[in-house]
């Protein structure tokens, strides 16, 4: 026993975890070599395609100027060197989701053209090593003639909406040696590109993350198809059980590529694999290399936002909040952002935090969520409201400032905050109208009304033999509550509670 | 070089079909000209880096997005709907 | 007014403005010129009569309304068909866009139009401008003009011919490793080819993107620097054009001491009669006053190799997207697997092309990266060097434009070699991305030879300061017998 349990950690030990994180630039306007839309979701298929990006004899590559910007600064904020130069590449194969048969990318294997190079990206206690950062554009879509994967159909349907599209390209080393880490990683690298505003990464698909793995040294496995972040881990731990079991048979495993498949959570063989491709890399003639000084990696340094850890900083600096609040924030930028701006109405900071966290928060599951409408720039984002939901900065606010005054307590407020979010009044206003502040829930009601029982002991043992001590303790659970216990309800549970005494 | 076996993978690389008899033909003609092209080899440059075409960030195109004026599927002839046909996958 | 097809550009375009005939009536001429002797030159391989028409009117009615015309109203021009014109089937004389219609116009194209010139139609090449001799096109081989057995070179045959042929005073080409003056040179007109970076390259279907550009033919060199200055200049659809001036201010003076340097080795390496018509050029232009010199090119040895490398590796990538999914021919992929319908498909091509592709696919595997594309770029680097040291004491070079004289049909197309090596003193000016010309500079057994010179970047007003001082001190024959 003792003996498979070293063996168990050794393997695990001996995990090598590499990842290659793809994420769209929809900050954008136009596409990476043509002014075809970037946000093109909505459009019917084939709407929002150019002869450039579908790859019609004789069109040229024209790069766009911000898409370099924006990946020179996910390089900076992956703490990357970005060289003198950059260069573009052509990876060559055939698929039909590829208008010219060949991708435009970056390749450093004949020196350095990528944006970035040998970065590094702290989580938690741990770090890994990024090998680099490059632009790239994404191919097309293609669609299976029967609505679903269907090897029998007799055509496939593309759609190139998405052909030409930009992409950053983050690969890491192969640090990870589990995927618990991965995950912690991945968010982390969501709360950058967040911040940075670069990517709206609660739209489908515009992060991916493929997952290199290996164990005890041997073949390297190659996992795609994973649709979010989330299921990568899933992927993982299922990747190295896999792998573990085969080993324990003595069934070599084989270095290929596997898709994830999210309906069943296994992995297997790649429907698309090809041998080990010659992909003939060599530099895109119609493209110049591009210089990029110093003076301009300054530039981009100097306008880029604030990055999560700086922001943490000043939360727990500024603002006074515990790390853990702090970080709770800073994990989620749009609750960030929202309570930044509920801060600069009423600055009871802790009070509006403690609101965010423990109420605001339950709004970012995703199923409570309305769907997003992208924006577009990278400095300016909508901070006001939340989750396209009607509460906005104001109305926290005003609530932190009720609280602190001690004109309502935190429960009426939870109460207050539910009619908020479905009519967009103010507080204050939800107030003024008491017949919406009445209290219905038997349990706030129930807690009154053992306070009342609690402090009018006489009265309660009166009610035995005086039917009207009900109306009484009505009157003091209605004075209690600020008049908003339902009177109905509440008396019906003190006629309960008496009958029950008795 | 075994010229039949690397010219059929070099044909599967670049999907080309080529028959038995252009492989005939073909054989003798590329071998020729790869070992023309060998004359590279009798110069060494190993010190040399190439030139390249060089031009700064901001003569880049401006991020500006528009509508294409035509509507490329009206010149594509395999096409069902708004989608462009292709062959199966399988 | 008859025979106006056999006036120059300039003179058209006079004759127009002067009211001396109308558009209309000198597209006629064209098109009844056309009607005549293609059958014979087998120059144009699509007519546009209706546009063409359509346009002259147009013309003719800004003239009668007395509306702004451009600087090229009303003169006919040929525009190979590998580059792009909107609407009118463009096909690189290759099956696989043997239906192929292109949405947009060519930069050049465009520019053309804007400028009031009448695209009278497509013309014959070699497949995807890979050749030498226009007998790789699926449209048949063009015929020179001068002698029906031979081949009027390329892959710009049907360019070069058809302004030999009088078909039109002007057309336009492109040139890879010498696909402008090969045909120009075998068929005894002008032709150039610009600075890489001169021209845009928009709309034009590559072969080799980092070696080609397209560029004027013309009977005269005056009618050559017309087409220029419409066509050169920067564009914003193409990132690799290097200048930033749009209209180019060239100027038609001849008179200037210029200091020429003869290329020892490719004037020895042509065959006699060619090597000493370019010595008696060199005496030509000794004798006003210019001062010259031999000049000897240590890297010459390596250019046809570090050529047809480069050329081949990005010629196999540039032809991957021919997959008729989003253009081409109709053949529905309907019952086919993907690849098994690619590789159908891609039968389509030339043995020419085929080879190309199967020998560019090589020289870019992995394993031979460095080897071969690599050291080719190295080479290239060498030569550029060489030559911008050469222009710092000479304002141009002089060599002949090809080695050979015109052969006749069938005589190296099944030799690849031999094919290749008749490229020997074009592929220089390519692999450098500096402007050659060639001017016609007598012939031999009847058959026409061509002068070449080069100068450094950007330097065209040399080339055509030299090229109008050498045309105007000679009388070579550009009407061939038809």
């Amino acid at each position: 026993m003792k003996v498979l349990m070293n063996q168990e950690n050794k393997e695990y030990r001996s995990v090598k975890i590499g990842l290659e994180i793809h994420c769209q630039l929809t900050c954008l306007q136009s596409k990476l070599f043509c002014s075809c839309f970037c946000n093109y979701h909505g459009l019917e298929p084939n709407r929002n395609i150019c002869p450039i990006c579908c790859g019609h004899p004789g069109t040229l590559p024209l790069l766009n100027k911000a898409a370099v910007e924006v990946a020179c600064m996910v390089s900076l904020a992956l703490d990357c060197k970005v060289p003198d130069n950059i260069t573009f590449y052509r990876k060559n194969y055939f698929y039909q989701d590829l208008p010219k048969n060949f991708q435009l990318t970056q390749y450093n294997a004949y020196g350095i053209t990528s944006i970035g190079v040998d970065g590094r990206l702290d989580y938690g206690e741990k770090a890994s090593r990024i090998r680099r950062v490059q632009l790239e554009e994404d191919p097309g879509r293609l669609v299976y003639e029967s609505g679903g994967v269907d090897f029998s159909s007799s055509y496939t349907l593309i759609d190139y909406n998405r052909a030409g599209i930009s992409l950053v390209e983050i690969v890491t080393e192969p640090d990870f040696t589990d995927p618990k880490d991965v995950r912690i990683f991945l968010n982390k690298i969501t709360s950058i590109i967040e911040h940075l505003g670069v990517c709206n990464t609660k739209r489908q698909g515009s992060v991916r993350c493929d997952a290199n793995i290996s164990i005890q040294g041997g073949k390297r496995v190659e996992i795609k198809n994973v649709g979010s972040f989330k299921e990568v881990e899933k992927a993982l731990n299922y990747e190295i059980a896999r792998q573990k079991t085969m080993s324990m048979h003595d069934i070599k495993v084989l270095a290929e590529t596997r898709d994830w498949d999210d309906a069943r959570k296994v992995t297997k063989q790649s429907r698309a694999k090809e041998e080990e491709q010659d992909y003939r890399y060599f530099p895109e003639p119609d493209l110049p290399t591009i210089a990029l000084d110093e003076e301009y990696v300054s530039s981009i340094r100097m306008k880029m936002p604030e990055l999560p850890y700086e922001r943490k900083n000043r939360f727990t600096a500024n603002y006074e909040l515990s790390e853990h609040i702090a970080q709770v924030l800073i994990d989620n930028k749009e609750l960030a952002d929202f309570f930044e701006s509920a801060v600069k109405i009423y600055s009871s900071s802790k009070e509006i935090a403690n609101w965010m966290v423990t109420e605001i928060l339950r709004y970012t599951e995703e199923d409570i969520m309305e769907p997003k409408i992208n924006s577009s720039s990278i400095s300016t984002q909508s901070s006001s409201s939340f989750a396209g939901l009607k509460i906005e900065a104001k109305h926290v606010a005003e609530l932190a400032e009720l609280i602190d005054k001690n004109i309502i307590n935190r429960n009426t407020a939870k109460i207050i905050l539910t009619q908020i979010i479905k009519t967009g009044e103010m507080p204050s206003q939800v107030l003024a109208r008491t017949d919406v502040l009445k209290i219905e829930d038997k349990v706030i009601i129930s807690d009154a009304v053992e306070s009342v029982f609690k402090t009018e002991n006489s009265a309660v043992r009166d009610a035995k033999n005086n039917p009207n001590v009900a109306n009484f303790l009505l009157g003091k659970v209605m004075k209690i509550t600020k008049g908003r216990a339902d009177p109905k309800i509440t008396l019906n549970l003190i006629k309960i509670k008496l009958d029950g005494l008795n | 070089m075994d010229s039949r076996e690397t010219i059929k993978y070099l044909c599967s690389l670049s999907k080309l079909e080529i028959t038995e008899e252009e492989l005939v033909k073909y054989e003798l003609q590329i071998e020729g000209i790869i070992k023309y092209l060998d004359k590279l080899d009798s110069i060494t440059l190993s010190d040399i880096e190439p030139i390249s075409q060089e031009r700064n960030s901001y003569q880049l195109r401006e991020d500006n997005a528009k509508s294409s004026r035509t509507d490329l599927l009206e010149y594509t002839i395999n096409k069902e709907g708004r989608f462009i046909k292709g062959a199966r996958i399988t | 007014m008859s025979k106006l097809y056999e006036r120059s550009a300039n003179e058209i375009n006079a004759g127009i403005r002067g009211g001396e005939f109308t558009a209309e009536e000198y597209i006629h001429q064209i098109l009844e010129r056309i009607d005549k002797v293609n059958p014979k030159v087998n120059a144009v391989i699509c007519t546009d009569r209706k546009g063409a028409l359509e346009k002259a009117r147009l013309v003719d009615k800004k003239i009668r309304e007395d509306e702004k015309i451009g600087p090229l109203a009303g003169i006919a021009v040929g525009i190979k068909d590998n580059i792009c014109t909107r609407d009118l089937k463009t096909t690189c004389a290759s099956k696989m866009l043997q239906e192929y219609i292109p949405p947009y116009d060519a930069t050049v194209v465009r520019r053309l139009k804007d400028d009031d010139a009448i695209i009278i139609g497509k013309l014959n090449l070699d497949e995807f401008a890979m050749g030498s001799s226009t007998e790789f096109s699926s449209f048949g081989p063009t015929i020179n003009p001068w002698n029906t057995d031979y081949v009027a070179g390329g892959s710009s045959g049907g360019s070069a011919a058809s302004v030999a042929a009088s078909e039109c005073p002007v057309s336009l080409g492109s040139d890879t490793g010498g696909s402008i003056r090969c045909p120009a040179s075998f068929c005894s007109v002008v032709g150039l080819k610009p600075t890489y970076g001169h021209v845009s390259r928009f709309g034009l279907i590559p072969y080799a993107n980092s070696l080609e550009q397209i560029g004027p033919i013309g009977k005269t060199v005056s009618d050559v620097v017309m087409i220029m200055k419409t066509i050169a200049g920067a564009d914003d659809k193409d990132q690799t054009v290097q200048v930033t001036y749009r209209t180019p201010d060239y100027t038609l003076s001849s008179n200037e001491k210029m200091r020429i340097g003869l290329v020892r080795e490719l004037t020895e390496g042509a065959e006699p009669e060619i090597s000493k018509q370019i010595y008696s050029a060199m005496d030509l232009f000794t004798n006003l006053d210019c001062k010259c010199e031999e000049v000897s090119m240590d890297y010459v040895e390596y250019a046809l190799s570090s050529y047809y490398t480069i050329a081949l590796a990005e010629a196999s990538s540039n032809l991957s997207r021919y997959d008729n999914i989003r253009y081409g021919f109709n053949f529905a992929p309907d019952g086919y697997e993907w690849n098994a319908y690619f590789a159908k498909i891609r039968s389509n091509f030339g043995d020419e092309v085929k080879r190309r592709i199967i020998v560019g696919t090589y020289v870019l595997s992995s394993a031979y990266y460095g080897k071969y594309y690599l050291k080719a770029q190295k080479i290239r680097t060498m030569l550029k060097q060489e030559l911008r040291s050469l222009f710092k004491k000479y304002d141009i070079l002089i060599a002949p434009t090809m080695p050979i004289l015109p052969f006749k049909f069938g005589e190296k197309i099944d030799d690849p070699i031999k094919m290749f090596m008749i490229d020997i003193d074009t592929v220089i000016a390519n692999l450098a991305g500096v402007p050659a010309i060639t001017v016609p500079a007598g012939f031999s057994n009847d058959l026409p030879i061509g002068l070449q010179m080069i100068a450094g970047e950007f330097q065209e007003q040399k080339l055509f300061n030299a090229a109008l001082l050498f045309e105007s001190k000679t009388n070579i024959d550009r009407n061939p017998e038809l």
